[in-house]
């Protein structure tokens, strides 16, 4: 089975399970316990923390906060920001910060969502005639999810604190993390990461905190996380997390190379006939989006799987929601939103699956084509 | 003093020299229903005991008796000792602090030194002197206390009567194949005909890949659902894709539907038969979509050789058999999103009164044997 389904989730890194295995076995203390084991394993924990911010922040002036998915540190930083006035995002997002934007109308604030481009980046123009002084929280998605557009986020969040200086900006960086290149710049002031997009477990995520930045906490308790995050941590999955992203980390620059020749080799295969491609060649090359025109992709996705090549969709046979939100705000036509098919890759994937996997997805196509013409 | 659950059973009094039989099936599917709970079920005079539970399991039998057909109604009561004082005690746990209420005796153990009236009066006054809320009110009480003087020494005290499903005890009735699609109306449709006792078996038609997994698994969970009231063990499924892509390719696209389920009915009708099911069993109710007009399920009919076909639901509002799958727990499911029929080959004008002469011409662009058997060739068999 070939797996193109990678932005989605990513098999868990192996040789990081077995490390953190010990985590299981053996060091399996509460890191909040006073006692020789807990104090040993808080202290791993504070190890695994500093190298997973360091990668992308400076850690002087960033902090990061363990949360138990990207979904959970988006919400944190939309509810304990966002709390008057106006907040902005765009119609790219995901739906961990969509749709907790659109729940900021229950809660007194408007939401307000800037245009895409026809890749899937924002148009930065329109975003920025919806930021005003009544805005008190902006959020951009680092890399979109569906087209793997790269919004240049330094960039925006520059103009954003120009416009208005006492914003919080935010961004999700969940397809960005471990993929692609990454300094936060002084404008951005959190940053969400996910760990099962890169070889990490489910259940595991954070929220990187600029410190001059007082946040509340979204979940209470005992005050864990230095009280920004109570609960007890998941010492297994962040110490996981942790070795996954040493690995993703030291391969970063050859990874990227490596899967956009793959991606661009992958396209090329797919037959012209059938398949247009969505993805802009300027976004992360861990995803390629294209569409089978006139095909139903949910329909075509699980024949996929079934001849051996599992890949992700962004359309569905269901009359209410057939479309994907996003493909939809990028401006395509019914009949392209109808086949899109999103491909995503890790390090794991190599060439001479790439072949198979053309040849499936070309005559997968074909077929399903021939059967509903 | 031991807490019981009084049975009362609807209409197998009915069934004259035919009662042993009802009366049988109905003890075993009670206890079926309370399998893996500790008690033990008695049959006393026209009604049924459940003794000897965990107390703190008594919601959970309470919860499997409301769903066994058969049931009129039922209630907690306790057991004592034919003792006055012992009576007392029960009385005032089944009594109200307040309102009106009337004590009524029934007295099987002629030799209780009181009568059925004495007891009332004695009953009732010692509750009056304790409670000085209570007021008697004989005609229209709000709370009665029930006293059964039992001949084996104990007496029975009860108050609220709790009402059942009714209905007849299932598999009483013989058994049918329900066509359960993914949507509201068949799995009600099922439950009403095992509300008369029928046993029903489901069928699914599934079109994978244009219908995906968790639509059938949905329909998984609905026929468990089912099964809960209908006795059911298992769903078959059947795959008309094929079928579907020749509609597709060589007829009308308005007569989509109208075919298919002329091939859906002829595929059941085979299944049903060798199964040893009696009857068709659908949710099809009268015009709430087209291919449900008298004319599409005339076009359906046609097909079925030898088997009725019910439709427990035809005479339905949507509402009441929303209200009906709400009441059998099963609407929650219902509306999930997983579609059974892909919208890749829902026509945009189907048709709703189509000619008999229409959908032969049209059918006869196909070969129907063959789809047929191909589709039986699917058929799997999902143990629930």
């Amino acid at each position: 089975m070939i797996y193109y389904d990678n932005a989605a989730t990513t098999r868990p890194n192996e040789k990081a399970v077995a490390r953190a295995g010990i985590y299981l076995t053996e060091r399996y203390y509460n890191p909040s316990a006073l006692y020789g084991g807990g104090f040993a394993v808080s202290g791993d924990l504070k190890k695994a923390r500093e190298y997973l911010l360091s990668r992308v922040a400076d850690p002087v002036s960033y902090e990061l906060t363990f949360t138990s998915c990207g979904t959970e540190a988006d919400n944190q930083a939309v509810f304990c920001c966002a709390k008057r006035g106006n907040a902005v995002t765009t119609a790219g997002e995901h739906a961990a910060i969509y749709a907790s934007m659109t729940e900021l109308n229950n809660r007194g604030v408007q939401p307000r969502f800037a245009k895409l481009n026809a890749d899937g980046s924002v148009d930065v123009d329109d975003l920025l005639r919806l930021v005003d002084d009544k805005t008190a929280f902006v959020s951009v998605i680092h890399v979109n999810n569906e087209t793997g557009a790269i919004n240049p986020i330094a960039d925006i969040a520059k103009k954003v604190k120009a416009k208005n200086p006492h914003v919080v900006f935010h961004s999700d960086g969940v397809q960005a993390y471990g993929k692609i290149p990454v300094r936060l710049s002084k404008e951005i002031d959190l940053y969400s990461v996910s760990a099962h997009k890169i070889g990490g477990l489910k259940g595991t995520g954070a929220l990187i905190r600029r410190k001059s930045l007082a946040l509340a906490p979204f979940v209470y308790g005992g005050g864990q996380e230095s009280g920004k995050r109570s609960g007890t941590e998941n010492v297994f999955g962040i110490m996981e997390f942790c070795y996954a992203a040493e690995e993703k980390f030291a391969s970063l620059q050859e990874d990227a190379e490596r899967i956009r020749a793959l991606r661009e080799y992958v396209r090329a295969g797919l037959d012209r006939e059938i398949f247009t491609r969505l993805s802009p060649e300027s976004g992360t090359p861990y995803i390629l989006a294209v569409s089978a025109a006139g095909l139903r992709g949910e329909v075509l996705q699980r024949m996929l799987s079934d001849n051996g090549l599992i890949v992700g969709t962004g359309s569905a046979c269901s009359s209410k929601h057939r479309f994907s939100r996003v493909m939809t705000a990028c401006g395509y036509d019914e009949k392209t939103l109808d086949g899109v098919l999103r491909l995503s890759f890790s390090p794991e994937n190599t060439r001479e699956e790439a072949d198979e996997a053309i040849r499936i997805l070309n005559a997968t196509a074909r077929e399903l084509k021939e059967r509903t013409k | 003093m031991e807490k019981i659950v009084i049975i009362r059973y609807a209409e197998i009094h009915l069934k004259g020299k035919n009662r042993g039989y009802f009366e049988r099936v109905f003890t075993v599917n009670l206890e079926r229903a309370m399998k893996g709970l500790r008690h033990e079920l008695r049959r006393i005079s026209g009604r049924y005991l459940v003794e000897n539970f965990d107390e703190g399991m008594l919601d959970e039998i309470l919860g499997r008796v409301s769903r066994v057909f058969g049931v009129h109604s039922y209630s907690v009561g306790y057991k004592v000792e034919s003792d006055m004082d012992a009576i007392f005690a029960a009385a005032k746990l089944v009594c109200p602090m307040s309102g009106t209420f009337k004590v009524d005796t029934h007295r099987a153990d002629k030799k209780f030194p009181l009568q059925s009236m004495e007891i009332n009066r004695e009953i009732g006054g010692r509750l009056l002197s304790e409670r000085k809320e209570l007021c008697v009110d004989v005609h229209s009480p709000a709370a009665y206390v029930y006293i059964d003087v039992r001949e084996n020494g104990n007496t029975l005290v009860f108050g609220e009567f709790l009402k059942g499903l009714g209905g007849m005890p299932v598999g009483t009735s013989g058994k049918g194949l329900l066509l359960i699609s993914g949507g509201i109306d068949s799995p009600v449709a099922g439950y009403m005909m095992a509300k008369r006792g029928m046993t029903v078996d489901c069928l699914h038609f599934h079109s994978y890949p244009y219908t995906n997994d968790q639509a059938k698994e949905k329909v998984v969970d609905l026929a468990r659902i089912l099964s809960r009231y209908s006795g059911a063990a298992s769903l078959r499924t059947v795959s008309v894709t094929h079928v579907q892509e020749a509609i597709h390719e060589k007829c009308a696209p308005d007569l989509m539907i109208t075919l298919l389920r002329r091939f859906m009915y002829r595929i059941a009708e085979i299944v049903a038969k060798r199964n040893g099911d009696q009857c068709l069993i659908t949710g099809e109710s009268l015009g709430q979509v087209a291919s449900q007009t008298i004319e599409g399920m005339t076009s359906s009919n046609s097909v079925v050789r030898s088997l009725p076909v019910l439709r427990p639901l035809v005479g339905f509002d949507k509402d009441e058999i929303i209200e009906r799958s709400m009441a059998m727990g099963a609407y929650e499911t219902s509306i999930l999103p997983f579609e059974d029929c892909c919208t890749v080959f829902l026509p945009e004008f189907p048709a709703i009164k189509p000619k008999m002469s229409y959908i032969l011409e049209e059918e006869a662009k196909l070969d129907v044997d063959a789809l047929v058997e191909e589709a039986l060739g699917t058929l799997e068999k999902i143990e629930l």
